[in-house]
């Protein structure tokens, strides 16, 4: 879009409608596409493996109600899960942008390691550290003279854990990212008047990033919904099933039975438009704005002697969360068989050298970054503009893409993996097998993320800025890049990060789509923890950490230097 | 350790009756039906045109089995053969099936050989018109019933078999179990475990452990409590650490590499027998590079194939060919009476009721 004089002609709002249209059609084909395929293999009934499929009915659903007791332990379990990750990501994410905590940089980087930690390695951690037998805590525990276990993590709660402390932390960086372009005046205001810090948390802080908090909880709510891992690892020992361990037992079954699994999918797409019709209507009609016209700093909260406490409730999340499970798979990658008191023979470093021996390792790493690189970099732009045009324009029918854009976020993974497999296989232009049909999986079902955290974060931004550009006569595309886009900016990079990182942790997709010459890193993790040893998962995944993790710092030095630069 | 020394896999009418129902291809038997000349290269005999499948240069190669597995494979054959870059897909049985249908039913055909974990998988693919028919001179080295039927289509590449497990740090040697029902004692409530009813292997064991002991077996057996896995990893790994202290499915080649890592575990083979399953694997039906399949399928059956099956540990599958040496660890294939489902047509009728019930029991 050429960088229009300010004194130009006010032509904007063709080039809205332009825009507009475009990313809807692009969004309605990357989702809608593979919908369809999933609605009918939902109503498919005859010999599952015949495609298409030879007769219709509503076989599947009637099977559905078999499953209802799983049903309900999803949803208790997701919505526990979703609380805890709610509640830790919103206290985290206030001390660590509205107080003077110490160490705030470190501990602020430290939070997202769980979330670029591929989530069975969570699940493969705590099982290591909490099974009743031999888990190293309660090894411990027994070696202080004890006769019983301490805790056994394989029960729902401990599941529930697992799962807020890997999946959830997604929380935290969405919640951040909204507190990060919170005018702190008002919540100062509060306390000129007489309010102490905590009842400023709650009655200005909380209703402030409201929308955002919202927004994060109907998307974690479905990432949990969706979550796979952490019931694999630690329910089937206890005998606690999920809906996502029912469909893997569908899909892996011999036959397979996808049209049973594609109900139970679409089934989820009612509970997540309910979520987002209820989203809709609690935000609708109020104002979330905080970032105005008016010149503001964010600025910090000098809380004394309280900043260590604030400090130790950090440093206990970041324990659970990244310490103890990163030493124990550590601990674990360099022993035969792991356990928590190794004799010195039985430490090897064959796990490595395994996974380093692995071509298709080496290949699928440069693939993975290559990918997270390329879905988060097209994966901001497209998605930016997918919530400027939920939020912002008035274009018609930006009501239907926000239900549009949550439907990859509504079904297991698993699951909408098949839909996009059939779907892109008849594509007359031919993507499948290669890395671009990875690229438009993961732009497809990372949609719901992008949205979600930049929506966030613009539901903040007072449109009289964009109108005050607009009267000035600077066209659409100038004023976004001149206006939205800069104060969107710890929006955007925070966006960007989340995409990347799910991006080289994606599991449910990669699995089917990928190609022998388009393989990617996660699914050989996994497989790793199904047929060969816990040892060299711990091993292959603690590689896949380091190396996100250094690329995340490089990304990070880069876009300050670029900051300070262009400031 | 009990041994059978005459209860061998060729006396076994595996798979008979049923697999000649499967329908071939007219077409794709005459082609094979024109002799081809039979060279040996790198100590292989092969009918494959080996100039042409160099010329093809590529080959790729779809499995059930795991990454390491894969990569193994196609590793041994492009050292043996450097001008045509094998590759690999992997995926679990039936997601790998679905991917595989899915495909061709859109007109592509890429892949040029493939494994399943399952017979029945193999069978159904050959009724769909699926395999390419081939006749190796490998064949002659292995018992008729690993060739299926009609010989051609699939080969048997390994086998997986199964006895009973237990943790001999946590059992001590009066309680250990010598039969498949000693494992319905009481003292096993809570501390057994087997597989989840995706496993192709655990439907092999309740079906023929039903046979021999009727419908009881397993309603005992679910009152036990069972712990069910879907990776093998983590069954033996939880076995060895003593979270479970025996396990009613205990895979040999699961067996066999938690055994080389240091864990106290023992391989209990009662004399019953021992439920199995094979491996089955075949050139696919208008492959992208017939001439490199064909060789890769000599490759695999010969003893050079063959010898990293049994002894690589993400393989561990003894071979089914006359000639194979003994397993690591010493036994023989022929050693242990293996238990195949007889009748396909009543194996594959049994699978629902088998998820159902086995669901039912492992409480999902």
């Amino acid at each position: 879009m050429p960088a229009v004089a300010l004194f130009g002609k006010p032509a904007a709002a063709p080039a809205q409608k332009v825009v507009g249209a475009v990313v809807t059609v692009i969004v309605g084909v990357l989702v809608l596409y593979p919908v369809v395929y999933l609605f009918q293999a939902a109503f498919a009934t005859g010999d599952p493996n015949v495609r298409p499929p030879q007769s219709y009915g509503l076989d599947n659903f009637a099977l559905l109600p078999n499953y209802s007791e799983i049903m309900l332990n999803t949803l208790a379990v997701s919505a526990a899960a979703a609380l805890m990750a709610l509640v830790f990501g919103f206290v985290i994410a206030w001390i660590l942008t509205r107080t003077n905590v110490p160490m705030r940089g470190a501990l602020e980087q430290l939070m997202a390691v769980p979330y670029y930690v591929t989530p069975l390695l969570g699940a493969l951690a705590w099982s290591l550290l909490g099974s009743p037998e031999s888990g190293f805590i309660n090894q411990v525990w027994r070696a202080l003279g004890a006769k019983e276990a301490l805790f056994d993590v394989t029960g729902p709660i401990g599941i529930a854990w697992v799962m807020a402390l890997f999946e959830g932390s997604v929380a935290f960086v969405m919640i951040s990212a909204v507190m990060k372009s919170m005018d702190p005046s008002l919540e100062e205001a509060s306390q000129v008047i007489g309010a102490g810090r905590f009842r400023t948390m709650v009655r200005v802080t909380l209703p402030l990033v409201a929308p955002g908090v919202l927004g994060a909880a109907i998307y974690v709510f479905a990432e949990m919904l969706g979550s796979f891992s952490a019931a694999l690892v630690l329910g089937s020992p206890n005998r606690f099933y999920v809906i996502t361990t029912a469909i893997y037992q569908l899909v892996s079954q011999y036959p397979p039975r996808l049209p049973l699994a594609a109900a139970m999918g679409v089934s989820l797409f009612v509970v997540m438009f309910a979520m987002i019709f209820l989203y809709r209507r609690l935000t609708r009609g109020r104002s979330f704005v905080t970032v105005s016209g008016k010149a503001f700093r964010p600025r910090v909260m000098d809380v004394g002697r309280f900043r260590w406490v604030l400090f130790a409730v950090c440093a206990l999340y970041l324990i659970m969360s990244v310490f103890l499970p990163m030493a124990t798979l550590a601990l674990a990658s360099i022993q035969r068989l792991a356990t928590a008191f190794p004799h010195p023979s039985d430490f090897t470093l064959e796990h490595y050298r395994t996974a380093f021996s692995l071509n298709a390792v080496r290949s699928a790493m440069g693939n993975s970054l290559l990918l997270g690189f390329m879905t988060a970099t097209i994966g901001i732009v497209l998605t930016g503009l997918v919530a400027w045009i939920i939020q912002r324009s008035r274009l018609p029918g930006r009501a239907v893409l926000e239900y549009i854009v949550m439907f990859p976020q509504a079904v297991p993974r698993l699951v909408f993996a098949f839909g996009m497999m059939w779907a892109w296989l008849v594509f007359p232009i031919p993507i499948y097998g290669t890395l671009w049909l990875l690229l438009i999986a993961y732009l497809t079902v990372f949609l719901p993320l992008g949205v979600r955290t930049i929506s966030g974060v613009l539901v903040q931004l007072d449109k009289s800025l964009e109108e005050c550009g607009e009267v000035c006569g600077a066209s659409w595309g100038y004023r976004l890049r001149t206006i939205t886009m800069p104060l969107l900016r710890p929006g955007l990079i925070a966006a960007w990060l989340l995409i990347f990182v799910a991006s080289v942790r994606e599991l449910g997709a990669s699995i089917l789509l990928m190609g022998p010459n388009s393989k990617v890193l996660t699914p050989a993790i996994v497989e790793a923890f199904f047929s060969s040893s816990s040892e060299l998962t711990a091993a292959m995944a603690l590689i896949q950490t380091v190396v996100v993790g250094l690329v995340m710092l490089l990304f990070l030095t880069i876009s300050r230097r670029a900051a300070r630069l262009g400031a | 350790m009990s041994k059978r020394g005459d209860h061998g896999f060729s006396r076994r009418l595996l798979l008979k009756g049923a697999l000649a129902a499967a329908t071939i291809p007219a077409t794709a038997r005459i082609a094979s039906a024109q002799a081809r000349k039979v060279t040996t290269v790198q100590g292989i005999q092969t009918a494959a045109d080996v100039a042409k499948a160099e010329a093809e240069g590529e080959m790729l190669f779809y499995t059930h089995d795991s990454d390491p597995a894969g990569a193994a494979i196609v590793e041994a054959f492009s050292k043996d053969f450097p001008k045509i870059k094998a590759s690999y897909l992997r995926a679990q049985n039936g997601a790998l099936y679905a991917k595989l249908l899915a495909e061709r039913s859109a007109g592509r055909f890429t892949v040029d050989a493939v494994q399943f974990s399952e017979v029945s998988t193999a069978i159904d693919f050959q009724k769909k018109g699926g395999y390419e028919h081939y006749e190796s001179p490998q064949a002659a080295a292995y018992p008729a019933d690993a060739l299926g039927t009609p010989a051609g289509y699939f080969f048997f590449s390994g086998i997986d078999f199964v006895g009973i497990v237990y943790n001999s740090e946590k059992v001590p040697a009066a309680e250990a179990p010598k039969t498949w029902k000693d494992l319905l004692k009481p003292r096993w409530r809570n501390v057994i475990s087997c597989k989840q009813s995706t496993s192709g292997m655990q439907f092999v064991q309740w079906f023929e452990l039903k046979k021999i002991y009727g419908d009881d077996y397993w309603k005992e057996f679910g009152k036990l409590r069972p712990h069910a896995f879907d990776s093998r990893a983590q069954l033996f790994e939880r076995l060895a650490k003593g979270e479970e202290q025996a396990t009613i499915l205990g895979e040999w080649a699961g067996y066999q590499l938690v055994k080389d890592r240091g864990a106290p575990v023992t391989f209990v083979a009662p004399e019953e027998g021992l439920p199995a399953t094979p491996l089955a694997t075949g050139i696919v039906s208008k492959a992208a590079h017939p001439e490199a399949a064909r060789l890769f399928l000599d490759w695999l059956m010969s003893p050079k194939g063959q010898t990293l099956y049994q002894t690589n540990k993400f393989l561990y599958y003894p071979s089914l060919r006359k000639d194979a040496p003994p397993m690591p660890g010493g036994m023989k294939l022929a050693d242990y009476k293996l238990l195949f489902p007889q009748s396909m047509a009543e194996y594959e009728k049994a699978h629902p009721t088998y998820v159902k019930e086995w669901n039912a029991m492992i409480g999902l």
